[in-house]
């Protein structure tokens, strides 16, 4: 049927648009497809490692050199940053680095001087910090740590990038991470986080034990609150994928006081577990687990799953604003947002609050040693 | 469908090599991103806790690819229904030990393996020796493991190439992705040849000769050869300790490209069953060019090799051969 108004022959006008529109849409797939082929390479990305000459620095470096944190597509040049009586293994770190000759990974550089560690970096993985001996009070170690990262907050402040995301793993990690957001005021608060995906991926490994099945059929556990033995390892929304369908784990283990006891404790002492059968503390998990939490982070979590992060408290789920807490996140488009809404039963209330006031002290400690 | 995992051994799990090694296995850098596996640890009683405690690591990190992880002490629960072994595990050279001392206690080490891996392994696995003295140790495994296919015996020389290829593209300032082809050849020890001599370069007018490019023959044929053969000493003094993070990188490398196959013009290095190449005595594991695919390896064949090339490739030929002598005077 034509379509003819006053003249213009609107139907042959219609075919032409529809023509045009379908060379450019067969064009536009042909330039992607050849870029494809082409395989125009993304520009590098660059990841600070400070502390890279420790345990946890050399299994971090050859999992990112190999796109396990940011994607197999994805080049990258290393900054490893450490001390000056390190520098020799640092050195190593870099020589063998050189010599694995992986394809990703397009420049190392390895610096004691913290300026040209920080310069430009997208990406900074906070592993330094000085380690608790035998002897020391807990003020001692915090009064360290905050030194450090008062210091380190300033130079990321000044020359990182200006969308650089962190990731604080040495302990303390909640109160490091504060501390850093507190004295670099210029770093979007929401780019300032710590690692509690050790935690939760070893909650989601105790429960797979449990119901022997595979570690991937679990998820949706969550790590509240600090990365300290106060953590809360919260099974209530947990699922399981099974031949029926998504589970929730209550369906699947009875034994509610396992789940209430003997699972919180296992999750909150596998640390010392560890480090009791290693003699020293775990160091491939941690770098995996860091690895996950920035790579989920910037790709994107899976539809329908969500992931613990220590991140800046905005007041959900009665968690006072100001602290850096671990929550449940799902994470889109290089930003992670809290799963709201979830239900929170009187036992986990207590745990969340008892967490939260370490927290609160931690902070008070800090400040008193900063201001000492 | 999700694939049948595969079975991997490490021996030796509980040293650095292994615990640099068994989180690359369970993230699909050996197998490919869609292969699951099941991870054998193995290595001696003393050093049981700290296995158990890399087994709880392994567990902890919640890799989807790990189905399963076998932590143990006992040689034949190890290798039992493995389809790759990378042996790890070895008596390593103390101060004060003489070259013998080493050799002796390795060799029953590998006689014992060879049995155990004979009788329990899956048929065709494929076994990656890294321990030192690789080459020999490799070659006391296959004499003592006759039922395994000699194809199926290789030792690791892939670290030796990954670093010759680091250091050219330092000298030429291109990624090491650009560079590719050379060759080490023989024993991975101190007498091994890295050839550069048939390797290139991608250079926006395609691919141009090594040597082309560096113009520096004196360099080639010097500093550049001795940086690789004694680049392993290097890092120990650097680091107090040998290689790891670069050894299990590159055994990850050796077994991929075995099994996977390697890209269309590219050859990779490995210690592989001599069958008389390049005039090459038979029965020693010396390390050649490869290309592999279906799962195989293959000799390269035809490489020009000048006089200089020879003479090097006939001096580390001589030390395997008497490594050999010296392994079997220690087994007799």
């Amino acid at each position: 049927m034509d379509f003819v108004i006053e003249g213009i022959d609107y139907t042959s006008v219609i075919q032409k648009a529809l023509v045009l529109l379908s060379c450019v849409a067969l064009s536009w797939k042909m330039i992607i497809y050849m870029c494809n082929l082409l395989n125009i390479e993304q520009d590098p990305i660059r990841v600070l490692i400070t502390g890279a000459a420790g345990n946890i620095g050399y299994a971090i470096a050859p999992m990112i050199a190999r796109g396990m944190m940011l994607g197999p597509d994805q080049p990258m040049i290393l900054h490893l940053l450490d001390i000056e009586p390190t520098s020799r293994s640092l050195e190593a770190l870099k020589m063998e680095l050189q010599d694995s000759a992986f394809p990703l990974l397009k420049g190392v550089i390895a610096t004691t001087n913290v300026v040209e560690a920080c310069k430009d970096v997208n990406i900074a993985i906070m592993i330094g910090g000085y380690p608790r001996m035998a002897g020391m009070e807990r003020k001692d170690v915090m009064s360290k740590n905050v030194v450090i990262y008062k210091a380190q907050a300033s130079a990321l402040e000044n020359y990182a990038s200006e969308d650089c995301k962190v990731l604080v793993v040495a302990n303390p990690a909640n109160t490091n991470a504060l501390i850093l957001k507190e004295f670099a005021p210029s770093i979007p608060e929401e780019n300032i986080t710590c690692l509690t995906r050790l935690d939760h991926n070893r909650a989601l490994a105790q429960l797979a034990d449990k119901l022997s099945v595979p570690v991937s059929s679990v998820k949706n556990v969550i790590v509240w609150g600090n990365h300290s033995s106060t953590q809360y390892p919260d099974s209530n929304h947990v699922t399981v994928s099974t031949q029926a369908g998504d589970r929730p784990i209550k369906e699947l283990v009875t034994d509610q006081n396992w789940l209430k006891n003997e699972f919180i404790a296992e999750v909150q002492q596998r640390g010392a577990a560890v480090l009791r059968a290693r003699r020293q503390s775990s160091a491939l998990s941690a770098a995996s687990a860091a690895c996950d939490h920035i790579r989920d982070w910037f790709l994107g979590t899976p539809k329908g799953t969500w992931v613990s992060m220590g991140v800046c408290s905005d007041g959900s789920y009665g968690i006072p604003p100001g602290l850096v807490y671990s929550f449940p996140v799902i994470c889109e488009k290089g930003s992670w947002k809290i799963v709201q809404g979830l239900s929170i039963d009187e036992f986990s209330r207590e745990k969340m609050d008892d967490s939260a006031r370490e927290l609160a002290e931690e902070k008070d400690l800090a400040y008193s040693c900063l201001n000492a | 469908m999700a694939k049948e995992p595969a079975r991997v051994l490490v021996t030796g799990a509980a040293g650095q090599i292994g615990y640099a090694l068994v989180p690359m296995i369970a993230r699909g850098i050996m197998l490919g991103a869609d292969q699951p596996v099941i991870l054998h640890m193995l290595d001696i009683p003393p050093a049981a806790e700290a296995l158990n405690g890399v087994k709880m690591e392994l567990i902890d990190a919640a890799f989807p690819l790990l189905k399963g992880v076998v932590a143990t002490t006992d040689a034949v629960e190890g290798c039992t229904g493995v389809n790759v072994a990378v042996m790890v595990g070895g008596f390593p050279r103390k101060e004060g030990m003489e070259r013998k001392d080493v050799m002796s206690k390795n060799v029953s080490i590998y006689k014992s393996q060879a049995a155990a891996l004979e009788k329990h392994a899956a048929p065709n696995c494929k076994v990656l020796v890294v321990a030192n003295p690789a080459n020999t140790n490799a070659l006391i495994l296959k004499e003592f493991a006759p039922s395994i296919p000699e194809k199926n015996i290789t030792c690791l020389t892939r670290l030796d190439h990954n670093r010759a290829l680091g250091q050219v593209s330092e000298r030429l300032s291109v990624p090491v992705s650009d560079v590719k082809n050379v060759i080490i050849w023989g024993n991975h020890s101190s007498t091994q040849y890295p050839d550069v001599n048939h390797a290139t370069v991608k250079t926006s007018s395609g691919e141009k000769p090594v040597r082309e490019l560096v113009k520096n023959d004196e360099w080639l044929n010097g500093e550049f050869i001795s940086t690789v053969q004694q680049r392993g000493a290097a890092i120990i003094k650097a680091r107090k300790l040998s290689s790891a993070l670069s050894a299990a990188s590159s055994a990850c490398d050796h077994i991929r490209d075995w099994v996977v196959g390697t890209p269309e013009g590219t050859f990779v290095s490995m210690g592989v069953y001599s069958d008389g190449s390049y005039n090459v005595p038979s029965g020693l594991i010396y390390s050649f060019p490869v290309t592999c695919r279906n799962g195989e390896w293959t000799i390269v064949q035809g490489l020009p090799i000048d006089e200089v090339s020879r003479k090097k490739m006939d001096l580390t030929a001589e030390e395997l051969k008497e490594e050999k002598d010296l392994a079997y005077s220690c087994l007799s």
